[in-house]
């Protein structure tokens, strides 16, 4: 199957309701919801401060590292991790076995918060994407949609003599 | 896994450059960092030892408007190539859509490119994929250097699958055929996804399967 999974417009904004809800009880900056290869699958508030391409890449790396660490304490895996700043944190938690939920915050609010309501939080959200799996959304598109000029161009001329 | 976003109309890919210890990955990366546009990616992060030997992985994300209505971002990743690291490896592997094998075109490191290709094959075996369903693409890098296979060598010991792919003569410290690679690699995973391919899988018309290496432009 070569479909892309799709989340609708109406799977966005029920996921954003269920992250803006947590971020206003949690009192925390932003949330992302990323699949554990580094992709974002959805996110929440403010997002001007950092790139959240990078923070999902970094942090599902940094999730999968702890793996190991975890099975050698008789663990599969840590549930939570976080990460403490002197200001900003960072609070990651499982959703489910590809999904991991990650939870920026500063000064505001405490580590204890913002695990006691992201918990829930990634109970729901595991449900809504069991849901989405069995709905089955797929995306394809024409050959012809594809552009068929160069995706990427470099910006100045290649060198033509290499030293 | 690519996924597909209706309400901010973005779709997501992951390419990983996979290959041998020292074959240019990061210097790969380092290139299309330095050459394109900066409003079309993101910072390039590098998680690497203080030798500058890459320990986790680095990342750089690109986006572009490809698909007709939505932002295509790509996310560029390359993996340690050191033999012991091949659990991260591993990790950096999982949910790809694309890869680029980069292969060190000396004649001493041939042993280690066949090896590296190897244990791609087994560690995406171990994540239930293979390069069967997995668009990529070859590329035989240091062309510059004084003692190097002819790439007809490194297509017979690298390129004779069933599925024979594109390969690119590449200089990756000079940029020569690295954006030739990445626009390869775009292309052949974007039509991987189109409607043609997947409703004649196995002999896809828009499938990409040129025989013919890429060479350097002197």
């Amino acid at each position: 199957m070569n479909a892309i999974p799709v989340l609708t417009i109406d799977d966005v904004a029920t996921l954003d309701g269920v992250l803006a809800d947590f971020l206003k009880k949690a009192e925390a900056e932003l949330t992302v919801v990323i699949d554990r290869g580094g992709n974002v699958i959805s996110q929440y508030g403010d997002m001007t401060v950092m790139d959240v391409t990078i923070i999902a890449a970094l942090a599902a790396g940094s999730f999968a590292a702890t793996r190991e660490l975890a099975r050698r304490i008789g663990e599969i895996e840590f549930n939570a991790l976080y990460h403490q700043g002197n200001g900003s944190h960072i609070f990651m938690n499982s959703v489910d076995e590809e999904t991991i939920m990650i939870t920026v915050f500063g000064p505001r609010t405490t580590v204890g918060l913002v695990r006691f309501y992201s918990t829930g939080t990634a109970q729901q959200v595991a449900l809504l994407l069991k849901a989405l799996q069995k709905a089955n959304h797929g995306f394809t598109f024409e050959a012809s949609d594809i552009s068929a000029a160069p995706i990427f161009t470099d910006s100045e001329p290649t060198p033509t003599t290499p030293s | 896994m690519s996924i597909i976003n209706y309400a901010s109309r973005e779709i997501q890919f992951k390419i990983v450059y996979y290959g041998p210890a020292l074959c240019g990955k990061t210097t790969n990366l380092g290139y299309i960092h330095q050459r394109i546009s900066p409003q079309n990616r993101g910072d390039l992060v590098s998680l690497a030892t203080a030798a500058d030997r890459t320990l986790f992985f680095d990342f750089l994300p690109l986006n572009a408007v490809v698909i007709k209505g939505f932002v295509t971002k790509f996310q560029l990743y390359t993996v340690p190539g050191q033999v012991i690291y091949n659990a991260t490896r591993q990790l950096v592997l999982r949910s790809v859509d694309g890869i680029v094998f980069v292969a060190d075109s000396q004649w001493e490191k041939m042993e280690e490119n066949v090896e590296s290709f190897k244990n791609l094959e087994d560690n995406l075996a171990k994540q239930n994929m293979s390069l069967e369903d997995i668009p990529y693409v070859l590329q035989y890098n240091k062309r510059d250097l004084p003692n190097i296979a002819p790439v007809n060598y490194l297509e017979y010991v690298l390129n004779n699958r069933k599925k024979r792919v594109q390969s690119f003569e590449v200089v990756s410290s000079t940029g020569q055929n690295v954006f030739a690679t990445l626009n390869a690699v775009s292309q052949t995973l974007l039509h991987k996804f189109s409607k043609q391919s997947d409703s004649n899988r196995g002999s896809a018309p828009g499938a990409q399967t040129p025989r013919q290496t890429q060479g350097v432009v002197a």
